[in-house]
């Protein structure tokens, strides 16, 4: 385990995760200590009960748990959520000790960014993640386990991802069988809204790309159906119109898109049946994809003039071609996390006592500096004594200013009200400010 | 250098440009090569304007009646029939059919660059501009109908062997391909019956008679015969695709081989008069 490297000497403060994800542990375990939505609250304040926890937040989906904790030990923190995790959930700490990884200091931001940015998801760049992290924060800041430090860290967290989805396609390319499916139909078609899918079996699979079919604006839809009675019931589910089965063939020639995803012992649909279909629309294109396995229709139909016919496999060849773009696309949404995570880091080592007290003094000596040159230049000639006597009241008055703060700042050093005071002063004389930041302010 | 070839040099450096930009723009999907493919081409269509502009002005008639000058005016033409395009719907693959061809064409002119030759005066009249001009956005909106029609049979193919994910899968969809060829064909088709008209008005003023056996005129009646075919089974047969692609392809190798056949073998009265 990296601990927090401490700064110039001053307290050493840390942020700490420990937890467990799709790759470091199997399902059987994930959904062991997985965290219903109701008992976060509780077992935040369990969390914070713990010695020298002074923040902490929980993010749990079904494909991972993370407890965040900061506090003036990290690594004794660290040490303490295995055991966290284990009680909570009633399991023995060795079974879930192997599956469980640590991150500290720089390397605990960099965690929660990468989670936030969905590079750390089973699918990359799939939106979900960051909306229950944002829903989970909320619960953890509502319980005032969060404060300054994790607040900071998940906002920061939420802005590096939204940059992420702006600045790099790596949510751009579907992963799913409907959006390939759409993707290729942009290969023929320009627009949709024009367009009538005919669906020809009605069951998820044909569902879900119907779905996927009509947010791209698809027109119309027809659903066949070999029990009409389903037929009627997704039909009228998704707003299309149900078919009779049996003269499925009679609306063909309307159908722009054709989804068979229903199996059978032979084919559903022949050469000839599309030929007249497409005397009937005049030859304008068809595309018809086939989830069914085995086939639903003929293979020999794609050697027709302007009919497309594609297969299930086709259609997973897209979407791990697509997979492939994305981890392109993480590798600059790499660099990103890195950049963020040294600004990140920047404010938070300010955060300890000694180089706020350097720049505190710095910015006032400056400021007294400038001003006595001015009142100098407006004295006219002074001699050596009374330029000293002048030095010596300036010098004075900004000693006697930054007494009491000092002194507050030096009081607090390494107890759990240090960060609030530290900010207060950087925020209240502008020390330093972190550029490009403003999203907590 | 005279200003008239420095321009169209400085023309023919921006079709490369946009060359460029475009082929950029479809390979790594980015905005920059693809605002930029636009504005190279409206650059190198001033520039190329204003060469074919000062060559006029010197020769006293616009300047189309020499073979350099045939090509550079028909590569303007197919730029600026492409930025209209353009205007209404951005298709950056099509530019980079485009550029290229303007690029090359504009590259030929100069590399058969003679000075201006005088007109006989027997031609010189008001129909040049308006036989001229006609003839050539006729070739040009057919050029055009070409290049999609290239893009289509190269998307058609792509989608038919359910290969090329690679760069071929950012063309055009064919519904779009098909319909630009479509609206290329009608216009194409309008302004090719005026050209021949005119040129045939013109013949009749010029000699009296109707020019019946020069050969540019079989070739633009055998390609108004291809183009005219082809919008009839569109319109009524519901001819579309692949095969109007093919007949766009056939009726314009018919014009690429009118043009450089009757000129370079100077048949006839437009042999004679380039």
């Amino acid at each position: 385990m990296e601990a927090a490297p401490a700064s110039r000497g001053a307290a050493v403060r840390g942020i700490v995760v420990v937890g467990l994800n799709h790759r470091s542990a199997p399902v059987e375990v994930r959904e062991q200590i997985a965290f219903p939505n109701g008992r976060l609250e509780a077992a935040l304040r369990r969390l914070l009960e713990l010695e020298g926890v002074s923040e902490a937040a929980i993010l749990s989906t079904c494909n991972r748990v993370d407890v965040v904790a900061c506090g003036s030990d990290p690594d004794h923190v660290g040490g303490l959520l295995p055991g966290f995790l284990a009680r909570e959930h009633g399991v023995p700490e060795p079974v879930i000790a192997g599956h469980l990884y640590t991150h500290a200091g720089r390397e605990a931001v960099r965690h929660l960014f990468r989670v936030a940015a969905s590079l750390d998801s089973m699918v990359v760049g799939e939106p979900q993640i960051l909306g229950q992290m944002k829903e989970q924060y909320a619960v953890a800041a509502a319980a005032g386990a969060s404060g300054q430090i994790l607040h900071r860290c998940f906002h920061k967290s939420f802005s590096v991802a939204k940059r992420i989805r702006s600045e790099t396609a790596i949510a751009e390319k579907g992963v799913s069988v409907g959006s390939a499916a759409v993707e290729l139909a942009r290969g023929i078609f320009d627009r949709f809204d024009d367009k009538a899918a005919l669906l020809l079996g009605a069951g998820t699979m044909a569902e879900l790309t119907a779905r996927q079919l009509l947010a791209q604006g698809v027109g119309s839809l027809m659903v066949a159906n070999r029990t009409f009675d389903r037929a009627i019931a997704v039909a009228r589910d998704l707003g299309g119109m149900p078919v009779p089965w049996e003269r499925m063939t009679r609306y063909l020639p309307l159908a722009d898109l054709v989804v068979a995803a229903a199996g059978g012992d032979e084919f559903l649909i022949r050469p000839p049946a599309v030929e007249e279909a497409m005397r009937e629309r005049r030859h304008r294109p068809m595309f018809l994809i086939d989830l069914a396995v085995p086939r639903a229709l003929d293979p020999g139909l794609n050697g027709l003039d302007n009919v497309y016919v594609y297969d299930i496999d086709d259609l997973d060849a897209v979407v791990a071609d697509n997979r492939g773009a994305r981890t392109r696309e993480a590798a600059k949404a790499e660099v990103i996390v890195d950049t963020e995570v040294e600004a990140f880091w920047h404010w938070f080592t300010s955060l300890e006592a000694v180089p706020t007290i350097v720049a505190l003094r710095e910015k006032l000596d400056d400021i007294r500096r400038r001003e006595l040159e001015r009142s100098l230049v407006a004295l006219g000639p002074v001699d050596a004594r009374q330029r000293a006597v002048i030095e010596r009241l300036t010098q004075t008055i900004v000693n006697k200013i930054l007494h009491a703060p000092l002194a507050t700042l030096r009081e607090h050093r390494a107890d759990p009200a240090e960060a609030f005071y530290i900010d207060a002063a950087r925020r209240l004389f502008r020390l330093g400010s972190d550029p490009g930041d403003d999203e907590d302010s | 250098m005279t200003i008239e070839l420095l321009f169209l040099r400085l023309a023919i450096a921006l079709y490369l440009a946009g060359t460029l930009a475009a082929l950029v723009g479809i390979a790594v999907r980015q905005d920059l090569p693809r605002t930029l493919l636009p504005r190279l081409l409206w650059a190198g269509f001033g520039v190329h304007a204003v060469s074919i502009l000062v060559r006029s002005w010197t020769a006293g008639h616009i300047a189309v009646t020499t073979f350099d000058e045939a090509l550079s005016f028909l590569a303007l033409t197919l730029v600026a029939v492409f930025l209209i395009v353009h205007v209404r719907r951005p298709l950056v693959a099509l530019g980079a059919v485009v550029s290229p061809l303007a690029f090359g064409l504009t590259l030929a002119a100069d590399a058969v660059y003679r000075g201006a030759r005088p007109l006989p005066p027997v031609l010189d009249s008001a129909w040049l501009p308006v036989h001229v001009v006609l003839s050539f956005l006729g070739d040009a909106v057919f050029a055009l109908a070409f290049s999609a029609s290239l893009l289509y049979l190269l998307q058609e193919r792509r989608l038919k062997t359910r290969r090329g994910r690679g760069v071929l899968r950012f063309l055009p969809s064919l519904e779009t391909l098909d319909r630009l060829n479509y609206a290329c064909l009608v216009w194409g088709l309008i302004l090719l019956t005026l050209g021949i008209m005119s040129g045939i008005v013109w013949a009749h003023t010029a000699w009296g008679r109707f020019w019946s056996s020069d050969p540019k005129l079989v070739f633009s009646l055998v390609t108004w015969a291809i183009y005219v075919v082809l919008l009839q089974g569109r319109m009524t047969a519901g001819w579309r695709g692949r095969w109007a692609a093919t007949l766009t392809i056939a009726g314009f190798a018919v014009i690429v081989v009118s043009l450089i056949g009757v000129n370079v073998l100077q048949l006839g009265q437009h042999g004679k008069a380039f």
